[in-house]
């Protein structure tokens, strides 16, 4: 079968446009739970001693734990009709890929939230604002690894490339659908940060400006 | 009672004698039938009521049989309005009617089909049971079989699928502890599961499923459905389980033989395939079944216990391994002391034993061999991003930009996808191929951080050559670790591509086995101590490159 363009843009497009509408869901979820995880954590470390310990051992922990075995464990590990205070615990396959991604989240947002407290000790309000284009870096690194969903029947945007790459045995057809998701995906990705960078540099202007203080 | 036994006797006798020591002419099995519920209502006005009856008489005796059937299972047994309708449940109906009893229908389900006869709270099952050797020791298989069922693999119409030379390294979509799960995963082929069967045609619809693995009686429904027959088709089967009614072990006496009797009489006359037809589900074994019970060698009283016309019981149990007492116990230990119920099927038979170390094996060889490729491919990248030559510089930067917009599953995917076009699929190639995507990965970005450190040494007027290349080498060693980091952690997820390392193996062990938390929860933390292992040597070969950076 050779690659029908006209199908491609009537049906494929939207279909992954749609389908990376889900990336974007699955990384806002992951990242909006990584903050309130992550920021305890932060403050955990913060206040030393015991539970300053016991805070580094878990970001490290959650630093080293890999997301896809995090998300088969997820999937398999909770029963069926599982229920916690009488809440049932039944979870999309949406929420597995998003807690399965949430050890990354976390571990991150309490690495750059710890640095950017140092930096608010050390006089720096502008080095610690840093962490908004941290979050936001981050925030692309979770839509880019939401695509393991694909292993477990999530349809997101790399189960729609690969739904449609099974249509097309040709492997210059196959490698051209695939181009195609690269290039979609990497638009955003691209802007995302070419804006971490716009405002990296506005913010390092200013803590320039303001160290440099009044002539 | 002492008649019954001599009538059990005498059956047990004419069944144990081989067919052509006897003399003609053969008892029917119509003839041996009348002959055994005439004995068996002659004794019920003693015995009926009396405690230890046997089941056959206190059917009679009651008048009624109660017979557990499915409530949902398409074609087979369904129960709508009050209304029992389907293969099984009008098999009952004509069972009784040849015993002159009513039937009570029970619905059961798979999990308590047998627990129900057990606990004699049924007299009959008639539920889609497979006949298993597992299974018979918990239940008294009524033989001959009364339908035999196979798995099938069904997919689009437009793939070419002849057989397993066509499945490897494709995934089904299949069901948790189905019985074929076993077979489907020794062919290279992966297995996306999901809990109830009833899912699968919607998957296959909204294409997350290309191909999916169930019974064919399952699969019967769906295929009168136009629709669907039109996009799909079956590809081909595997795996034949002949499907038994089945009595209690405990009194099952005079109740088995009987029905033996009438399932055979039933396959000669035609009574199932002409359910079966009615009910539209396949009748090419009915058709074989019914031809071969008609001929002289099976159509005798005896034809039952002659291994020519019965078919042996699917034979399931896996060998176990020297050590699965030992494993057996430290789980009786873990839930008599800790209160802990664990499960560690991947130790306990030797084809899930077999699994585990080469899964260990691939893990091994991909974490060593994704951890080199990430270092090969940052010092390449790297030195071609630091080259003065700019076609040689912007050819890198390229590279880096499409290999950072890719998604980590489309990389691996386009290099598999690449690997296959030029060598048949094997685990070493899905490995192979798993290798240079996390490489390249992960490498891009290192080298990308080598390629920005050379040029800030230039910028600072540092040396040129090899001499500046290993500064920057030195100046990015934490970007550098962090990305041979990164690489370890993404290995697992080469079991996409159909690489057979760890969390492949344990994912097709669970899926013909129990214990599905604790296996999983092993390997998160198998996979997080490797991570943590290379985290310890990263941070080690960051201080020697820092080191060596500062000796320069």
């Amino acid at each position: 079968m050779t690659m029908n363009f006209d199908r491609l843009f009537a049906d494929f497009l939207p279909q992954l446009l749609a389908g990376m509408t889900v990336n974007f869901e699955i990384a806002a979820i992951s990242l909006a739970l990584g903050l309130l995880a992550g920021l305890l954590l932060t403050f955990g470390r913060l206040a030393g001693g015991a539970v300053g310990g016991t805070s580094a051992s878990l970001t490290a922990l959650m630093r080293a734990a890999p997301t896809f075995v995090v998300m088969f464990f997820l999937l398999n590990a909770i029963p069926r009709g599982a229920t916690l205070f009488g809440v049932p615990m039944a979870l999309s396959g949406v929420m597995v890929v998003a807690l399965s991604l949430l050890p990354y989240a976390a571990s991150y947002v309490a690495d750059s939230g710890v640095d950017a407290v140092q930096q608010m000790r050390r006089g720096s309000p502008l080095g610690a604002l840093l962490i908004l284009p941290n979050l936001a870096r981050a925030f692309f690194v979770l839509v880019m690894s939401s695509s393991a969903g694909a292993a477990i029947g999530v349809g997101e945007g790399i189960a729609v490339i690969l739904r449609h790459a099974e249509q097309y045995p040709a492997l210059g057809d196959r490698l051209l659908l695939f181009a195609l998701g690269v290039i979609c995906f990497g638009i955003p990705l691209q802007l995302g940060f070419a804006v971490i960078r716009h405002i990296q540099r506005r913010l390092g202007q200013r803590m320039t400006r303001d160290n440099a203080g009044p002539v | 009672m002492v008649k019954w036994a001599l009538v059990a006797l005498s059956y047990l006798l004419i069944a144990a004698l081989p067919a052509h020591s006897q003399t003609v002419p053969q008892e029917t099995p119509d003839a041996a039938l009348a002959r055994l519920l005439d004995d068996a209502r002659s004794v019920l006005k003693t015995e009926c009521t009396e405690p230890g009856t046997g089941r056959l008489a206190r059917v009679l005796c009651t008048g009624r049989i109660r017979i557990g059937v499915r409530d949902y299972y398409p074609l087979f047994g369904e129960l709508e309005d009050g209304v029992r309708f389907g293969y099984e449940p009008d098999i009952g109906l004509a069972l009784a009617e040849r015993l002159g009893v009513e039937v009570e229908f029970v619905r059961v389900n798979a999990a308590s089909r047998i627990p129900l006869l057990a606990s004699d709270r049924i007299d009959l099952v008639i539920a889609t049971m497979g006949h298993n050797t597992q299974r018979d020791g918990q239940v008294r298989f009524i033989r001959p079989h009364y339908y035999q069922s196979e798995t099938i693999v069904v997919g689009p119409r437009d793939m070419k699928i002849g057989g397993w030379q066509d499945m490897a390294g494709r995934t089904v979509c299949g069901t948790v502890g189905n019985g074929s799960n076993a077979e489907i995963v020794s062919h290279d082929t992966r297995l996306m599961l999901f809990d109830e069967a009833g899912i699968l045609p919607d998957r296959l619809r909204d294409e997350t499923c290309f191909l999916a693995a169930q019974d064919d009686s399952f699969f019967d429904f769906y295929f009168i459905d136009e629709t669907f027959a039109q996009r799909f088709e079956r590809k081909f089967g595997f795996a034949q389980v002949p499907w038994g009614m089945a009595v209690a072990l405990e009194g099952r006496g005079q109740l088995a033989v009987a029905l033996d009797l009438l399932s055979q009489i039933f396959h000669r006359d035609g009574v199932f395939l002409e359910i079966a037809r009615k009910h539209r589900i396949g009748t090419t074994f009915l058709e074989k079944q019914r031809d071969l019970w008609s001929s002289p060698r099976c159509n005798i009283a005896t034809g039952g216990a002659d291994p020519d016309c019965v078919l042996p019981a699917l034979d399931n149990v896996m060998a176990p391994t020297s050590f699965s007492d030992a494993v057996n116990r430290i789980e009786g230990w873990f839930d008599d002391s800790l209160g802990l119920e664990i499960s560690l099927p991947m130790f306990k038979t030797e084809s899930a034993w077999s699994l585990l170390k080469s899964g260990v094996f691939y893990t091994v060889v991909l974490v060593v061999g994704a951890l080199a490729a990430t270092l090969a491919f940052a010092l390449l990248l790297g030195a071609a991003m630091g080259s003065r030559l700019l076609p040689l510089r912007w050819a890198a930067h390229g590279a880096i930009i499409s290999l950072q917009c890719s998604p980590v599953v489309l990389t691996l995917v386009i290099a598999a996808t690449v690997a296959h076009a030029f060598f048949p699929f094997s685990a070493m190639v899905a490995v192979g191929a798993a290798i240079v995507a996390l490489g390249l990965m992960n490498g891009a970005n290192a080298g990308q951080a080598i390629g920005e450190a050379m040029s800030s040494l230039r910028e600072e007027q540092r040396e040129e050559g090899a001499t500046l290349f290993l500064h920057a080498v030195g100046r990015s060693a934490s970007q550098l670790v962090a990305f041979l980091v990164n690489a370890a952690k993404g290995t697992p997820i080469a079991s996409f591509i159909g690489a057979p390392e760890l969390l492949s193996a344990l994912t097709d062990i669970t899926s013909f086995s129990s214990g599905r938390g604790t296996t999983y929860f092993l390997l998160l933390v198998f996979y997080t101590l490797v991570v943590m292992v290379v985290v310890w040597l990263g941070a080690r070969f960051r201080r020697y490159l820092e080191r060596h950076r500062a000796t320069a």
